[in-house]
């Protein structure tokens, strides 16, 4: 029963990434919109997951969430996939280079992947003739990139529990 | 430097085209599957749009079924909320309440003398109020597009531009329609532009959304005679929908000449959508 139980648990923390970011893509909080700040938690999720255990979120389904997200959101099909897929890509590359995990580094190296990432989505935007809040954008740019270590904290902490098990 | 140009060029090709561990596709093939979906967005070929109804049909209906945890908060909410206010809301409704028992009299006099009038100029001018009742599936709106999902598209007769209003006040405008589900790009989104008319002036007027919850009133005449809780209604000259739509009242800011909307947009659980708008 106690084995079965830890399974369970395993597998549920296995599929804990993949579940967050479908859910935030299905319930429309991959932006998270106040009035002072917004966040873009699918790019953290997504940066941050690919870096340190890319098992757990396969290229596929990143692009199935970004699919999602625009329907949701009204956005023309293929904008957060392909912003997404180059935080993806970064963070790819990122792991490829670095040897040391700390939060500094993650922290600096995920600054070029939401500049990259906000400017294919701002073309892909213009080139949509999407009409596009630029103030917004620079917003959502800064404060993600602010809460960073915040999501940061969290995920480690679930990483963490999932390599104790 | 030789070998450190290698290395960077290894660990680009590694990031784009190695598939990794559990990594089903390459991460190049999908980044150019996604500038090619954006592209095709322009592309009007029918069964392609058969397609992308379909997908956003499934997707809509995914969502509502995700959504319910977080919608139940937002009412359990919103609901005490209500509670809470209950007296005030109580006292403004019977300061209201008097107002109108005050304009009432009024009111019925510029009824008969509105009709004496279109009698009089031969108004060609019909409401075919031909109303389909929705419900709001999904209300997330982007940084980029104020809107709202509903439950009927194509099978209940819906077409792109149908005006769509809350009880009767006018809130928005069909933008994108599917099988079993549409959009409404409200009027208070960026995109949203609507030619109005001030009531009692008859001033013309573009009524503008700026993404928050305040549409202003844009290109009036230099001489106009807006003033302080003067009514806008929609006026029509666009051709889509029915003129005489009421929207909200105009609340005068400094240089700025904001509308205050008749219906409260973040309280809407069912709309109206005027069909027979569009022949």
């Amino acid at each position: 029963m106690a084995i079965q139980f830890k399974s369970i648990k395993l597998s549920f923390l296995e599929f804990l990434p993949l579940f967050l970011l479908f859910f935030i893509s299905l319930n429309g909080n991959s932006i998270i919109d106040f009035k002072i700040f917004s966040i873009n938690l699918h790019y953290i999720l997504v940066y941050y997951w690919v870096l340190r255990r890319p098992g757990s979120l396969g290229y596929g389904f990143i692009f199935l969430s970004g699919i999602i997200a625009d329907v949701i959101f009204g956005l023309p099909l293929g904008v957060t996939p392909l912003s997404l897929l180059i935080v993806a890509t970064v963070a790819t590359y990122v792991r490829v280079v670095t040897v040391r995990i700390s939060l500094i580094n993650d922290w600096v190296s995920f600054l070029p992947a939401l500049l990259l990432a906000s400017f294919f989505y701002f073309l892909a935007l213009y080139f949509s003739n999407f009409p596009i809040d630029y103030i917004h954008l620079i917003k959502n740019s800064f404060f993600t990139f602010i809460f960073y270590p915040i999501l940061w904290a969290i995920f480690s902490l679930i990483l963490n529990f999932m390599r104790s098990n | 430097m030789e070998t450190s140009r290698d290395d960077i060029s290894i660990a680009i090709r590694s990031a784009f085209l190695r598939k990794e561990t559990k990594q089903k596709f390459s991460l190049l093939a999908l980044l150019i599957f996604s500038i090619i979906l954006i592209a095709s967005e322009s592309i009007k070929y029918k069964p392609l749009d058969y397609l992308r109804s379909l997908v956003k049909d499934i997707i809509y209906r995914s969502s509502l079924v995700i959504s319910f945890p977080t919608r139940s908060f937002k009412e359990i909410g919103n609901f005490t909320s209500e509670h809470i206010n209950l007296y005030k809301s109580y006292e403004k409704l019977k300061i209201e309440n008097d107002n109108l028992k005050k304009d009432i009299a009024q009111g019925s006099y510029l009824e008969l003398e509105n009709a004496q009038l279109r009698e009089l100029v031969n108004d060609q001018v019909q409401s075919t109020q031909n109303l389909v009742s929705a419900r709001i599936m999904i209300d997330k709106s982007s940084l980029y597009l104020n809107s709202f999902i509903l439950n009927i598209g194509t099978n209940k007769g819906l077409k792109k531009g149908m005006a769509v209003l809350d009880r009767n006040n006018f809130i928005g405008r069909i933008v994108d329609v599917n099988f079993f589900s549409s959009r409404v790009l409200l009027i208070t989104d960026l995109n949203s532009k609507i030619p109005v008319i001030i009531e009692p002036s008859g001033d013309h007027a573009i009524l503008a959304g700026h993404g928050d919850g305040l549409p202003s009133l844009e290109y009036l005449a230099k001489d106009n005679k807006v003033e302080n809780g003067n009514t806008i209604f929609t006026s029509g000259k666009e051709g889509l929908f029915s003129p005489g739509i009421p929207i909200g009242q105009v609340s005068l800011k400094a240089d700025k000449k904001n509308v205050l909307l008749f219906s409260d947009i973040n309280q809407i659980s069912f709309v109206n959508i005027n069909i027979g708008d569009l022949k």
